[in-house]
This record gives structure tokens, C-alpha cells and sequence, in this order.
């Protein structure tokens, strides 16, 4: 847990405008307990944010499901960042067609993709879709079964 | 000649052949590539290339780029072998047969493919796994269903192959319809290392690309056998009617995939 926690934090600290030297400290002192639920808890920042009062979206989540704990923030530094079991998943952001199974008149959307879900788009804004980011992450759960998240998976890649 | 059956009408020695074609190109190389050259070539040219050209996905050459990438398969499969009638079957998913059997694809629809065909004990190893196993993860009906016959009717339907601007949000173009409709879904539909960037883990992968590749074909048949888009120039961001589709041999464009029997099959 120790290990996943400092990977996690200089993969935040490598992001965003923090120093090496910070990220390391903060890493230690995340190290020292398992992050309880909940997205703005002190202890479970990434490096070099003190704190999320301003950096909290209304649709955060950090939460189980199917015993695996998922975690989305939807505006760390302009990005969207997906957690499961504290292993990172990237995210790509692809312009797509939706045709709605229901017959309803296709459109085009902004759709999410990763590693795991390449080819299932999942929709993610502040009106109809804002609980997209969670509907993402239990799709993935779902697809890893009993399995966790692979280094590859947190690699980003462009569409 | 290679005749690409359905996998309701190979016998058991063609399907057979097949596998086993696939489990020694893990191992063995033939023509300077092995089997997991295709999964780095699927996971490197789905994302847009240095290029700046999307080859395999979401961009014209999507029908075209997978034809080339079954044909070479289909190629270093017989080389492998020694076996020059081996080929890939399609399996057309609007009906109730599928692959997944004990001494075909495997029988373990719901999971981990632990024993069986596919499984690490009967040969067959992953690669570039997004998922932490070793064991090839299926999870058929559970995310998607699959595509009707008349869903696939209204797909080919589309006379237009593909149109301005070229990518996943193109509305009357038959190249998107049926990568999102048809493709898309029937990679969900199966689920597990089929939903992923490295779904070519699963041999399913090209059973489910054989059939996408022979409707593109009865498609052809239907609106013209040299109906490419875009044909000429430098269309920004993709590969136009003779341009070369990476990671192939220079020369290998859409212009000249476009007809099967100059490729060396047909389907039957």
C-alpha cells in the first residue's frame, strides 16, 4: 500500500507544478495510513496539494464498489484522474457519434476511453452525464473482475 | 487461395489448423514477425501516430488497415505452420453460433480462461496486458449485446464510405457506422481483454475483424469495388486512397487492398 501510495503521488507531483523533494514528503506522510473514504480527506491529497476546499467538484467520488475502492476527481489541474485501488487509469477524451439504443436521433458527443474501456465511450459533463466519471470506473471494475489495474493501463496515449 | 470460411461450416481439423497456427506463431516467428508484433501494432496505432495520422481506428483506412493486418496474419499463420490452406474464419455474430467451444476458441465465457484452449497450460500467453493476470479474461453478453441482422442491414445500407471529418463523429458514412455499431459493440460484447486497448490477446479478435472485413467486401460488391475516401491530395490527419498505411510495406495503401482476390482470398 506504502509503495502504491508514492507512485501514485509523484505521478501527481510529474503533472502538476510540484517539486520532486515535495512530492516525496507528501508521499511519506500519505504512506503512514491507508487513505480513508472520501475525496477531501487531508490524507488523501496528492503531492503538494495542502488542500481541495477549492479544488473539489461537486461530482468527486471516493468510494467502494464491488469491493474495489474508486476514486475520481474531475478538475485536478484541468484533468480528470481515475483511480482504482490507487492505481491510476488514463483517460482520453474522444469527439464521437452516440446512436442511443433506445432509437432516440444520434448525436455527437464528447466520449471517454482508456486502456480498458477502448471501444465504450463513456459520456462525462455537468448536466446530463455528471455522474459519467463514476459510470466509467464501475464499467472498468467490471471488466478487471477480480483482477487489479496493470502499470499499462495508467499510460497516457492520443486519440 | 485462401478460401475464409464461417465457423458454423470449418470443420474441426480447419478450425484445428487454425489454433494451433496461432499458439506456435507465440513462439515462433515467421517472415520476421511473431504473434505479439500484431498486439504492439493494435495498441500502437489505435492512438494517433507521430504522423499525426490516425492508421488503424476512428479514420477512413480503419476497414482497409485491419484487411492488410488479417492478410499478414493470415500469411505468417501458413508460413508458420507449414500449412499453406490455413486461413481465418469469420464468425458473423447476429446468429446464435459462436467460437467459444472446448476444442475451438475455448468454453470459458464468465472470467479467467484457467484450463482449455487459451489458457496458460494449453500454450497461450498474454502480452501488454492492462488487466494483472495471466490468464485471458472473457465476459461475453455482460457490458453489450450483439448486433441484429437488422442492425447490420441498416449499416450497409450507408452509400457513402466515408466523408469530411474523417474521424468517430461523421454521421452518414459507412466506415463509422459500422466501426461504432458493429465493431465497437461486438469488442464489448465479448468483454474482457476484448474490450481493451490489447484485445488481439484474444483470437477471437480476428474472427469478429473476418467478418467486418467481408461486409466491407459485400459492401463493395454492392457500391463499387474502388469506392475509397479520400482519394487524392493530402487530407490532414489521414490516410488518403494511395498513401501507405503504417506499420505495412511502403506501397501498401487502400488503393491496393481494395480488391480481395488480388490479395489471395475470398470468402465463401
Amino acid at each position: 500500500m506504502a509503495k502504491t501510495n508514492r507512485r501514485d503521488v509523484l505521478r501527481y507531483g510529474a503533472a502538476g507544478a510540484v517539486t520532486a523533494a515535495t512530492a516525496v514528503i507528501a508521499g511519506q506522510e500519505l504512506a503512514s495510513a491507508d487513505p480513508p473514504p472520501g475525496p477531501g480527506d487531508k490524507r488523501n491529497l496528492p503531492g503538494g496539494v495542502k488542500d481541495l476546499t477549492n479544488l473539489l467538484d461537486p461530482r468527486d467520488f471516493d468510494e467502494l464498489f464491488k469491493g474495489k475502492k474508486i476514486r475520481g476527481l474531475h478538475n485536478l489541474r484541468g484533468r480528470k484522474e481515475l483511480m482504482i485501488n490507487n492505481r491510476r487509469l488514463a483517460l482520453t477524451e474522444i469527439k464521437t457519434l452516440f446512436v442511443p439504443a433506445d432509437g432516440s436521433p444520434p448525436y455527437v458527443g464528447v466520449g471517454w476511453i482508456s486502456a480498458l474501456n477502448h471501444y465504450d465511450p463513456v459520456e462525462i459533463d455537468d448536466s446530463r452525464n455528471r455522474d459519467g466519471l463514476r459510470k466509467l470506473a464501475k464499467k472498468v471494475v467490471d471488466i478487471l473482475g477480480d483482477f487489479e489495474l496493470a502499470d499499462a493501463a495508467a499510460q497516457d496515449h492520443a486519440h | 487461395m485462401a478460401v475464409r470460411k464461417n465457423i458454423t461450416a470449418i470443420t474441426v481439423a480447419e478450425g484445428t489448423a487454425f489454433i494451433n497456427a496461432l499458439r506456435q506463431f507465440k513462439t515462433t516467428s515467421a517472415n520476421g514477425r511473431n504473434y505479439n508484433w500484431y498486439i504492439d501494432q493494435h495498441v500502437l496505432y489505435f492512438a494517433r501516430t507521430a504522423d499525426d495520422i490516425s492508421h488503424a481506428h476512428q479514420s477512413p483506412s480503419f476497414f482497409p488497415w485491419h484487411r492488410e493486418y488479417l492478410r499478414l496474419l493470415e500469411l505468417d499463420l501458413q508460413t508458420v505452420s507449414g500449412n499453406p490452406n490455413v486461413f481465418i474464419p469469420y464468425w458473423d455474430w447476429t446468429g446464435t453460433a459462436h467460437p467459444f467451444s472446448a476444442d475451438f476458441l475455448g468454453a470459458i465465457t464468465n472470467g479467467s480462461v484457467t484450463s482449455g484452449n487459451f489458457s496458460p497450460s494449453w500454450g497461450w500467453s498474454l502480452y501488454r496486458s492492462s488487466i494483472q493476470t495471466n490468464f485471458l479474461q472473457r465476459r461475453v453478453g455482460v457490458n453489450a449485446s450483439r448486433p441484429t441482422a437488422a442492425t447490420v442491414n441498416n449499416v450497409q445500407s450507408y452509400q457513402v464510405y466515408d466523408q469530411s471529418p474523417w474521424d468517430a463523429t461523421v454521421s452518414n458514412s459507412y466506415r463509422n457506422r459500422s466501426e461504432i455499431l458493429l465493431h465497437n459493440r461486438v469488442h464489448n460484447y465479448v468483454g474482457g481483454h476484448m474490450a481493451t486497448r490489447e484485445a488481439p490477446n484474444d483470437p477471437a479478435f480476428w474472427l469478429h475483424h473476418c467478418n467486418i472485413d467481408r461486409l466491407w467486401w459485400l459492401w463493395q460488391n454492392s457500391n463499387g469495388p474502388d469506392t475509397y475516401q479520400p482519394r487524392t491530395g493530402s487530407t490532414a490527419g489521414v490516410v488518403d486512397n494511395n498513401e501507405t498505411m503504417r506499420p505495412f510495406a511502403n506501397g501498401r495503401t487502400p488503393s491496393v487492398v481494395r480488391d480481395i482476390g488480388a490479395l489471395g482470398y475470398s470468402y465463401q
